[in-house]
């Protein structure tokens, strides 16, 4: 994939979004820059609370406001300024441009409608064509993402479908209006493990298929290194390395991303007597220190790392790393 | 047919519970009602006139026969005849139970469905300066006595110290003057006219008190559904805020809404009303039993005391039709 001849579908500058809590005025999300390319899947990982699905939110402008707003930053979607759009405008670009897909297949449809009548109210929503019409779509759709006999699972309700097939529901239910990009937060966490593979599968063919782009959030490298070209690494709220997942994989630059890498279990290599782990607990982000925000759990790091925070610069292999003495 | 095989079953297993329920009301009836016997013989009578009393009026029979005199008695609907008036206690309630049922009517749909559309508006804008002017609202007039409101109401629209002196204070409607020559349209208009006079400010208080309850009810249910994953979805695909209020959420509010609106039903007929039809002389169920029991009027008691113990039964059941026809993870089979 060469990345001078796609454009991108996504281009996030300097993002801040800011949260109002009891404790404080506390940043989600600070200065986020990165860029989707049409027909791209992008990975990004990063502990619980790091910014990953405030990042989803935002794009689509679903961060529940009050208490949190964008605070500051650009977000472009295929041309579209999202941070300036009022919210009915706001209606059309999401389902339509940039559609999401959920961790809970459990709760995430709505229990007494059936699937047929919210798939169909999410295609009539953007398109307008007669519920006939749409309910054919649907019926369409549910086959793309291989449920059999779709024309029976159409009008049953959530709960008589398993899990898995759930998910597959949503996924046809987020690309019922061809989206160009496709937001998928965990989409995966919550299924049985013989059913997560399946579906991972069905998500990367269908982005092939559909030439969207892709961002897939998980803690899961596994899952990000089967199906993502490149990968995000995030931390308390910014982006601390960024690279192709080849490159990240066999040469991370970021302490962290080490870290992240060497807690994975491998079955090949021999046994260890503990998994390694990263020492210490993400800081509150209502008290973030001084400098590095990973400086106090860094093996590495220095006074001057907990004095200053590293700048996200490039690095010779073409990604980019946030930090004083990379690897 | 599925929903009508379901509420048969159900009827049937309510019959221990409407055992039970006609019990307890029998067996304090019998312990803790009014004894007639001296209501009838009056100071020292002689114990031959007392037995021959009992003997009359059954009391001598043992607990379990009266009981199933009782039983007989409910299901015939006949509970002999008032002490007060010698008036067939079926035929007082034929007249008034229509009476009661048209005074609460519109205070029932008016405070349910203004409940909803505040409730769904406070929710909306939860945590707004117009959910907070509705909520501290609703909780004032939850505060206020219900007795307060009546009298209150009564100066403020009923007389010329009040705002305005539109309204008779008491009374309901009789036939026109020139009854049996009025044509039919005289009489509709009379009928009309007499029963929004006569019904307007009871029904004005009824909401008040009601309304305040009702919507904090109805807003604590929808705020809930509102932080579901279902609406968070619905959004992303770009569904109005419009219609995830009045589709999305409002069909899984009422769930819970649809129960406590029928649950109510019976109280809003019989027990809620027992005060309104006394202050504003409306002659349905309330004022009737009111007067039977201030005068120790044992039929007429027993009648609406099952009546709407029963009645109860019959909301449970309807509760659980309901319920079933919203949500569909309940099955008609369990």
């Amino acid at each position: 994939m060469s990345e001078s001849t796609s454009k991108p579908v996504l281009s996030i500058q300097d993002l801040v979004v800011e949260f109002k809590t009891e404790a404080g005025l506390i940043r989600a999300l600070d200065g986020v820059s990165f860029e989707v390319q049409e027909g791209e899947a992008l990975g990004i990982v990063g502990e619980s609370g790091c910014g990953k699905s405030v990042t989803a939110l935002s794009i689509l402008k679903l961060i529940p406001s009050p208490p949190g707003r964008i605070a500051g930053g650009s977000i472009e979607l295929d041309g579209v300024d999202v941070v300036a759009q009022p919210d009915d405008e706001m209606r059309k670009v999401r389902g339509q441009l940039a559609s999401m897909i959920f961790q809970e297949p459990m709760t995430a449809l709505n229990p007494v409608f059936t699937i047929g009548n919210q798939m169909v109210e999410i295609i009539r929503v953007h398109q307008k064509v007669s519920k006939a019409v749409a309910k054919k779509q649907a019926i369409e759709m549910l086959r793309t993402v291989n449920i059999e006999s779709p024309e029976q699972r159409i009008d049953q309700y959530p709960h008589e479908l398993s899990g898995g097939m759930r998910q597959r529901v949503m996924i046809a239910m987020a690309l019922s209006c061809s989206p160009k990009l496709l937001i998928a937060d965990e989409p995966t966490t919550a299924l049985d493990v013989t059913v997560q593979a399946q579906v991972m599968e069905e998500i990367s063919r269908l982005q092939r298929e559909m030439n969207m782009g892709l961002i897939l959030i998980t803690h899961d490298l596994g899952v990000i290194a089967e199906s993502c070209t490149r990968v995000v690494v995030m931390y308390c709220g910014k982006i601390i390395e960024m690279a192709e997942t080849e490159e990240l994989f066999r040469n991370p630059r970021h302490p962290y991303t080490r870290g992240l890498l060497d807690s994975i279990p491998r079955i090949r290599e021999k046994k260890l007597e503990t998994l390694p782990i990263i020492e210490g607990m993400v800081p509150d982000l209502a008290n973030l220190p001084k400098g590095c925000r990973f400086a106090d759990r860094c093996p590495k790091a220095e006074d001057h790392c907990r004095e200053n925070e590293p700048p996200l610069e490039d690095t010779e292999s073409g990604g980019k790393v946030a930090c004083f003495i990379p690897n | 047919m599925e929903t009508l095989q379901f509420a048969l079953r159900k009827l049937l297993y309510s019959i221990p519970l409407l055992f039970g329920v006609t019990f307890i009301s029998f067996f304090l009836m019998v312990y803790h009602g009014p004894d007639l016997t001296y209501t009838i013989l009056g100071k020292n009578p002689t114990p031959e006139q007392i037995a021959e009393v009992h003997r009359d009026l059954g009391y001598d029979q043992p607990f379990l026969k009266r009981y199933f005199l009782f039983l007989k008695e409910i299901i015939t609907f006949d509970f002999g005849s008032s002490i007060s008036s010698g008036e067939k206690v079926s035929s007082i309630l034929k007249k008034s139970v229509p009476v009661s049922f048209m005074v609460a009517l519109p205070a029932f749909i008016l405070s349910n469905a203004l409940g909803i559309i505040l409730a769904l508006y406070a929710a909306n804008h939860r945590g707004k300066k117009n959910d907070k002017i509705i909520m501290v609202m609703a909780a004032g007039g939850m505060s206020v006595s219900f007795l307060m409101v009546v009298i209150a109401f009564q100066i403020m629209f009923c007389t010329s110290y009040g705002l305005v002196d539109w309204f008779p204070v008491q009374g309901w409607i009789s036939p026109p003057p020139n009854y049996p020559d009025a044509t039919t349209g005289e009489i509709l208009y009379y009928y009309w006219y007499y029963y929004w006079s006569h019904v307007t400010v009871p029904t004005l208080a009824s909401v008040f008190v009601a309304l305040g309850y009702n919507t904090r009810f109805f807003r604590a249910v929808i705020v809930e559904e509102l932080n579901k994953d279902y609406v968070r979805t619905a959004r992303a695909y770009g569904v109005s805020n419009r219609k995830i209020m009045i589709k999305h959420v409002l069909k899984n509010a009422m769930i819970p809404i649809s129960t406590r609106i029928i649950i109510t039903i019976p109280f809003v007929i019989i027990a809620g009303n027992l005060v309104v039809e006394k202050f504003f002389g409306i002659p349905g169920v309330g004022l009737v039993t009111y007067d039977a029991i201030t005068n120790g009027d044992l039929p007429i008691v027993k009648a609406v005391v099952t009546s709407t113990a029963v009645l109860y039964v019959i909301a449970l059941i309807l509760t659980d039709i309901v319920y079933k026809m919203i949500d569909p993870r309940t099955s008609y089979n369990q």
